[in-house]
């Protein structure tokens, strides 16, 4: 899978089902994510969308299929999945910023712990990254401290810190009061533009359309429809897309 | 408390609705002199135990008693007295009742006295108590350290949700805590010889207890584990950080200031415990006591034991307390 005709391939996804007991999840996901490209998933709740996504970095462990990740298959007993994760940064939709550490430390620990770079470079670095999130101001600030969005914006620094090739979001901005979505949509969109290569659970109509390079729809646990945002959102072929889309708009 | 002026109809339908009497009783006069009534009946109207017949001292014990707890509880209950006033009905009631037991019990005092608060037969024998203490505390100290460590060794392997390991330790756990420390000790310390291995009565207390209370602290670790949100799981372990840091650098720190207070209450309780290693002969504060006991031929000293105990776990009972309020408003 890592020849040169595929390098720029980051994510392929083959075939993959998630069973929850009796209950069929995902029900076979095949997909690919090139270098670069921001991928939007959409679909109604219930569908699998976070399911998907935890599944990529085994948060969620799936029932099969394959997952290759830069080539490599990380469903092979001979990864490391925490490796693999430090790859793939993952921003949450209840933040999940750790309470008793302050927004810097949150930042810091991994890169220590994880990357064992030294203390001094890694302040350097989490100090860098929340200003480019602009809540440099709030350094020592714990996160009962921050508001909803500064909370957020310290977790995608958070996940930034470990310098991973891929991002993740699910739902970033589903918890937060309407004025604060803005800011955290600011920073994904700066990110975007950076080349980062990025899945983004959302229904954030603007942000998808400005941003993304590609939308998929899931429903019931598979790919109904996927295509670029003005496809999906002015010229949908499937009947289950224009019903969903017809709700939110 | 009055209305100056008659009320209006709003004021009227929330005014109490007491009757006329219940206001009388409440009156300073009334308190006053009902107080003289009873005293009058204790000094005059209530017999001597020997100079009355049984039936006329047990119905006028009983309708004194009754007619007390009655103007006290007219005191107590009226939110419109003072406090201080309270606290002296409050201790006055105490006194009396005391007074009543004392005078018509049929106690024996003085021999109950020369019995258990003999102290003149403790002289020079304190010290034996005192390394009876000390054993004590050795004990509880190390067995507090044995038992913190397996509940969290335990408890941290019970987080792994590992099914097999799990049933082993659930075993554990139910096991000890569902047999009486007394049976734990004394299979440990007459049983295990004939299996070869004899642990001596200390090292036997240590063990028992670390085990016992051991089952405990894991049940209450884990408690304070399952109390941390999952997503901050999840959030540790994308970042790429083990199973093993994830339990040390965020599922610990944020447990711990759960479980301390019922953590620190355990080893209250496991330090009441050690005396039960007196079964097996371990030197400790109430065994000592009961050898004092034999060969002084009196319980006192089983009295200055209970004292000691008292006196180590009241402060310890109290700092547990502070703690629990103190942890609260932290996490507020």
């Amino acid at each position: 899978m890592s020849d040169a005709s595929t390098s720029d391939t980051m994510i392929e996804v083959v075939d993959l089902h998630k069973h929850f007991k009796d209950l069929h999840v995902l029900r076979g996901i095949n997909m690919v994510v090139k270098r670069s490209e921001v991928v939007a998933i959409m679909g109604p709740s219930g569908g699998g969308k976070s399911t998907f996504l935890r599944c990529l970095n085994r948060l969620e462990e799936p029932s099969s299929g394959h997952i290759y990740i830069e080539g490599v298959d990380v469903m092979a007993p001979y990864i490391d999945i925490n490796k693999v994760r430090t790859e793939i940064g993952m921003v949450f939709q209840s933040f999940n910023l750790f309470p008793h550490l302050t927004a810097i430390d949150n930042i810091k620990l991994a890169p220590m712990h994880v990357r064992r770079i030294n203390e001094k470079e890694a302040q350097e670095r989490a100090m860098a990254l929340l200003e480019k999130v602009g809540v440099a101001d709030k350094a020592d600030a714990y996160p009962e401290q921050l508001s909803g969005g500064q909370q957020q914006r310290v977790a995608i620094a958070r996940a930034l810190a470990m310098q991973p090739q891929i991002m993740f979001f699910d739902e970033p901005t589903s918890a937060l009061d309407p004025e604060m979505i803005g800011e955290v949509l600011d920073v994904m969109r700066t990110m975007a533009t950076e080349g980062m290569t990025m899945m983004v659970v959302s229904h954030e109509m603007g942000f998808i359309r400005e941003a993304a390079s590609r939308v998929l729809f899931l429903a019931d646990g598979l790919i109904v429809e996927e295509g670029t945002p003005d496809q999906i959102f002015n010229d949908s072929q499937a009947k289950r897309t224009q019903d969903f889309l017809s709700k939110i708009l | 408390m009055k209305p100056a002026s008659a009320p209006t109809d709003i004021e009227k339908k929330f005014l109490l609705s007491h009757p006329e009497w219940f206001k009388l009783v409440r009156q300073p006069l009334f308190v006053a002199v009902t107080f003289l009534v009873l005293a009058a009946f204790a000094v005059f109207l209530l017999p001597e135990k020997q100079s009355a017949s049984p039936a006329w001292l047990y119905t006028a014990v009983v309708i004194f008693i009754l007619l007390l707890l009655a103007w006290s509880g007219n005191v107590l209950a009226d939110r419109g007295k003072p406090e201080i006033l309270k606290m002296g009905v409050s201790l006055l009631l105490i006194a009396v009742l005391c007074w009543l037991f004392y005078r018509y019990s049929g106690a024996e005092w003085e021999r109950l006295r020369e019995f258990f608060f003999n102290f003149e037969k403790l002289k020079g024998s304190w010290w034996y108590l005192r390394n009876g203490l000390g054993v004590t505390l050795f004990l509880a100290l190390i067995s507090a350290v044995g038992s913190v460590l397996i509940g969290l060794i335990v408890a941290s392997l019970r987080s792994y949700n590992s099914r097999t390991l799990n049933l082993f330790l659930k075993a554990y756990v139910d096991i000890f805590r569902s047999i009486p420390m007394i049976v734990i000790m004394v299979v440990l310390f007459f049983a295990l010889p004939y299996a070869g291995i004899s642990l001596g009565s200390i090292l036997t207390t240590i063990v028992a207890l670390s085990l016992g209370y051991g089952a405990y602290a894991s049940e209450s670790f884990r408690a304070g584990i399952e109390a941390v949100h999952s997503g901050q799981i999840e959030a540790a372990r994308s970042l790429g950080l083990s199973r093993v840091q994830t339990i040390r650098m965020i599922i610990l720190p944020q447990a711990i200031p759960v479980v301390v207070p019922p953590l620190t209450g355990n080893l209250v309780a496991m330090l009441k415990d050690t005396a039960v290693a007196s079964v097996v002969a371990a030197p400790e504060l109430l065994k000592k006591a009961r050898e004092l006991y034999t060969s002084k031929t009196n319980p006192t000293s089983l009295v200055a034991a209970a004292m000691i105990y008292l006196i180590v776990l009241i402060p310890l009972v109290r700092i547990v307390n502070m703690l629990e309020k103190r942890l609260k408003k932290e996490s507020k």
